[in-house]
């Protein structure tokens, strides 16, 4: 009997989310020219499998830190890449994100994985500013220059074009309802 | 035949964002024991996970009208699956007082039948003023039930969030 298909999530810059069904034993490269989000031949896109969390146990004294969050290989299969664990599949030509977080004048910065999510820089930011976590849930992430607050599951790379590979961001507070 | 709100309320249920959520046990309208049948449109019923706090649940029922989905934003509250209504006031999750969660939660303010948030049809609807003190948060045709799922999560996830 064929082993059943895995939802898979894709994530890649200028498009919505998708989930696209994959066997266990196929390789994650003919799944992704199958859906064409990538060529058969030599594309340069870095595919990262899972949300990267690593920012998150960073010590806090360190400035300008940057994830190891590693680019999977192609070859390997949907079961080997554990791919019905980490479900997040993400295509992009940066490498790094590089994100800076402005709060009270002044600015984090730390050199993301495409596939993390906003929810985990904020997590990040409220750390590296030292909001307590009571006080700091309310502060949410709002694009620099905009009014624009990305939902908390939205990767990085969803938010950067590969020719630019950085993201501004203000930590502001959310308003409590009032009258 | 089903409306084009349900249809888009039945597509945006199969996106990515909303499975993701799925997956990571942050909600979801599956739940065999407490919410065997979901009720007839445009009523939708559904869970949250909350924080764990001492003695209180780690999952919370909403029970949501869609009416005119998405133009319109959704309105309800917190259902009780086993009475089959309305979750009673004692039962509610509560926020440290004058936090957001407090606000939000809030049972003082209509009899308790929706939430006290721009997102809530009803709230919006009696607060015009709420679009220029938090535009961020006035509910538009662009934003799903991932969004409204997300804020009210969110909230019982938060650290002002102090149980029942």
């Amino acid at each position: 009997m064929d082993a059943p298909e895995i939802d898979l999530f894709i994530h890649a810059y200028g498009a919505n989310p998708r989930i696209v069904g994959a066997k266990p034993g196929e390789i994650l490269r003919d799944v992704l020219i199958r859906i064409a989000v990538i060529d058969e031949g030599p594309s340069g896109a870095l595919v990262f499998v899972g949300e990267c969390e690593e920012a998150l146990a960073e010590a806090d004294g360190i400035e300008n830190g940057a994830d190891n969050h590693v680019p999977v290989d192609l070859a390997l299969t949907i079961e080997v890449l554990e791919l019905h664990r980490h479900r997040h599949v993400h295509i992009h030509r940066c490498r790094h994100v590089a994100v800076d977080v402005n709060f009270m004048g002044k600015t984090k910065h730390h050199r993301f994985s495409p596939a993390t999510t906003v929810g985990t820089v904020a997590a990040w930011a409220r750390k590296k500013f030292h909001l307590d976590s009571a006080a700091g849930a309310d502060y949410v992430l709002q694009l620099c220059n905009s009014t624009d607050r990305p939902r908390p599951d939205n990767h990085l790379g969803e938010l950067t074009s590969p020719e630019k590979c950085a993201v501004c961001f203000d930590l502001v507070k959310e308003v409590t309802p009032q009258g | 035949m089903d409306s084009p709100a349900q249809r888009l309320f039945e597509e945006d249920v199969q996106s990515v964002p909303f499975r993701s959520g799925v997956f990571k046990r942050l909600w979801g309208m599956d739940d065999p024991e407490s919410l065997p049948v979901q009720p007839s449109w445009p009523i939708r019923a559904f869970w949250l996970s909350a924080a764990a706090r001492p003695n209180c649940p780690t999952r919370f029922y909403l029970q949501l009208d869609l009416t005119g989905y998405r133009s319109a934003a959704p309105t309800g509250t917190f259902w009780d699956p086993a009475t089959k209504a309305i979750l009673e006031l004692s039962k509610r999750p509560k926020g440290r007082p004058d936090s957001r969660v407090a606000r939000v939660f809030r049972t003082d303010w209509n009899a308790g039948t929706a939430f006290y948030h721009p997102y809530d049809r009803v709230a919006a609807t009696g607060h015009p003023d709420w679009l220029t003190q938090d535009p961020h948060r006035v509910w538009n045709s662009n934003l799903t039930i991932v969004d409204y799922l997300t804020e009210f999560h969110s909230l019982l996830n938060n650290g002002d969030y102090i149980g029942i």
